[in-house]
């Protein structure tokens, strides 16, 4: 059965992307990313010296610092910057700058749904931007659940709100790989086919939720496509960052 | 500690001096005049009281938002603003996330005595039951990008999200009047906040030499100067504010000077804010016409022939469907010309008449209460 949705999209297609590196100046790396009306800032300061007390000082570590639009920060955005610490932190490749901390910053500049996916896919292209060493980069997206069992890709905050249950899930990006087949697959599994998070609301049945995992696999690989032509690296007429 | 160390940009002693004897010769390091004020450029985001302002390399976000609150006992009255700042961490490696430090509790306090205590924004208006409920407005200012002179900055993201911004209309129902109803923006248009004058803030800084100061300082000149004083007056040529807290002293010839100086970039930053502001409303205003997009009536296009003696070729290029694409083509020339020409009150009559029975004819049918842009 086929759902209307307000903006006319299809259940499988996602809102207008668009991603600007470099549009701070202090930072060390910044990116703002927009999905539709969502548009979220990331700036992102390091490697700085030490880090905090229960850091592995073996380790960098990564500090997410998340600025809502208007009000305290409350309990909400604490967890987002646990969730976008964790992400980032298996993305990042740790064992080089050890004892450092390096500093995400996310500013909100305007909800309507799907807030942490582009939040996640906003400091991913900050982190490249600022020059900090990633294993692979990471894609977000959100896929949610409705009463009849449709299921749809990228909602906007009315359809989040209506909606059964939603899934934020965030997977590694495709690899382009110059080496024969075998050297992608981890224990006989593909490695695009990896999982990094996953944070739900609401109640779904196990095959639901698989079947987002499926939809939101399938559509990752075009936002992979389109962060890849993004973070191509830009012609020599750009400024350098000095100072 | 170690950490806080490493977050501190320090200013080598080479750019202090090479700014300091640039400054001797009246050289800025970007080229600017003394007196000169950076590009400052104000956009609008999605929604209605929310302006983001670039001055230079600076970066300024402002947030205004409305709430539904109590009067405060001695003031039954009147609606409360307030100001809140955020030094958010991305600005600068210094700023720490957390407490505000004392340059953001200052930069706040300056604003808001420029904007409250000078009374620019209309309180007495947000009262809706005396005593009972009152409109609290609440302004988030996010510095994200500290280029220098953030509290100018600061003060023009301020301004401009409260000009844009519109708050719901509610009214007074219920058995004996008492109980209020506040109406969503779908069914009544949202009225903008009553805003009697703008409070430019103009920062000056003063070097060690004593006839160097410039306006507008950069973050490297903010490192290296002695001192620094922020004016805050309007095109009225009433001074809201100054601020000049400790650095070094100047005589009082050339804070008279500054003052002066004070008033003409003041005149041009409100003359390119109300430019600005009017623009977006115009742009808002033709947004809301294309979204109800009703079949127009016959008596709508008996006013026809009058609006069409004052049309303009337009050269939008936008596609209207419909019957309402010829209304609003009609309607967006004679906004450009009521712009231009204020005195010409027939028009601005015409452009409210279309307007209100645009409305009457909406598919929902109910009566919507629609305040032309260009006619405010």
């Amino acid at each position: 059965m086929e759902i209307d949705r307000a903006d006319g999209r299809s259940p499988n297609q996602l809102r207008p992307l668009s991603c600007s590196r470099g549009v701070l100046n202090r930072a060390h790396g910044s990116a703002s990313w927009a999905q539709g009306n969502t548009q979220v800032l990331a700036a992102v300061y390091g490697p700085k010296a030490g880090t905090k007390k229960n850091e592995d000082p073996e380790k960098a570590s990564v500090e997410v610092i998340w600025k809502p639009k208007t009000g305290q920060i409350g309990k909400q955005e604490k967890e987002f910057e646990m969730v976008l610490k964790r992400t980032l932190q298996s993305i990042c490749i740790l064992t080089i700058h050890p004892n450092t901390t390096t500093s995400v910053i996310v500013q909100v500049v305007h909800d309507d749904g799907a807030l942490l996916p582009c939040a996640i896919n906003a400091s991913c292209a900050a982190l490249v931007d600022a020059g900090i060493p990633l294993k692979h980069l990471a894609v977000a997206i959100c896929c949610c659940l409705a009463e009849s069992g449709l299921v749809m890709l990228d909602p906007t905050k009315l359809e989040e709100e209506k909606m059964k249950a939603f899934v934020y899930m965030v997977l590694p990006n495709s690899i382009l790989s110059v080496l024969p087949e075998e050297s992608s697959s981890v224990k006989g599994e593909q490695m695009d086919h990896g999982l990094i998070t996953s944070v739900t609301h609401g109640v779904m049945s196990v095959d639901d939720y698989l079947h987002c995992l499926e939809r939101g696999r399938a559509a990752t690989s075009k936002m992979s496509d389109f962060l890849r032509r993004n973070l191509q690296p830009r012609l020599s007429s750009d400024s350098s960052m000095a100072g | 500690m170690e950490q806080r160390l490493a977050n501190t940009w320090r200013m080598t002693v080479n750019e202090k001096k090479f700014i300091e004897s640039a400054l001797l010769s009246g050289l800025r390091v970007d080229g600017r005049n003394v007196y000169d004020y950076r590009k400052l450029s104000i956009n609008f985001g999605k929604e209605d009281g929310s302006a983001e302002v670039h001055l230079g390399q600076t970066r300024v976000m402002g947030f205004v938002t409305s709430q539904l609150v109590q009067p405060y006992r001695d003031r039954p009255n009147e609606g409360s603003l307030s100001i809140f700042t955020e030094f958010s961490p991305m600005a600068d490696p210094s700023f720490e996330p957390g407490r505000p430090g004392e340059f953001a509790v200052e930069l706040g306090r300056v604003i808001d005595r420029g904007l409250r205590e000078s009374r620019a924004v209309d309180t007495e208006s947000l009262c809706i039951l005396a005593g009972k409920l009152v409109w609290a407005i609440r302004i988030d200012i996010h510095i994200l990008d500290n280029g220098g002179n953030l509290v100018d900055a600061a003060n023009v993201a301020a301004l401009a999200a409260l000009l844009t911004f519109r708050r719901p209309e509610c009214s007074l129902g219920g058995e004996n009047g008492q109980e209020v109803i506040v109406h969503p923006p779908e069914a009544r248009e949202p009225l903008p906040l009553i805003i009697h004058h703008l409070p430019i803030a103009v920062t000056f800084a003063f070097f060690s030499d004593e006839s160097t100061l410039v306006v507008d300082p950069t973050h490297q000149e903010e490192a290296v100067m002695a001192g620094r004083m922020t004016a805050t007056l309007n095109t009225n040529g009433d001074i809201c504010a100054i601020q000049k807290a400790g650095g070094e002293g100047v005589p009082q010839s050339v804070i008279m000077h500054c003052l002066r100086i004070a008033a003409t970039k003041a005149a041009d930053i409100t003359v390119k804010i109300r430019d600005t502001v009017e623009a977006y409303n115009t742009e808002r205003a033709l947004r809301k016409i294309k979204r109800h997009s009703a079949p127009v009536a016959l008596d709508v296009s008996g006013t026809g022939p009058n609006v069409r003696k004052n049309q303009v070729k337009s050269q939008d290029q936008r596609k209207v469907s419909g019957s309402v694409g010829s209304q609003v083509d009609k309607l967006k020339p004679s906004n450009e010309r009521n712009d231009s020409d204020q005195s010409n009150d027939i028009e601005g009559k015409m452009v409210t008449k279309s307007f209100e029975q645009g409305g009457t004819n909406s598919k929902d049918g109910k009566p919507r209460s629609f305040i032309g842009g260009p006619s405010s």
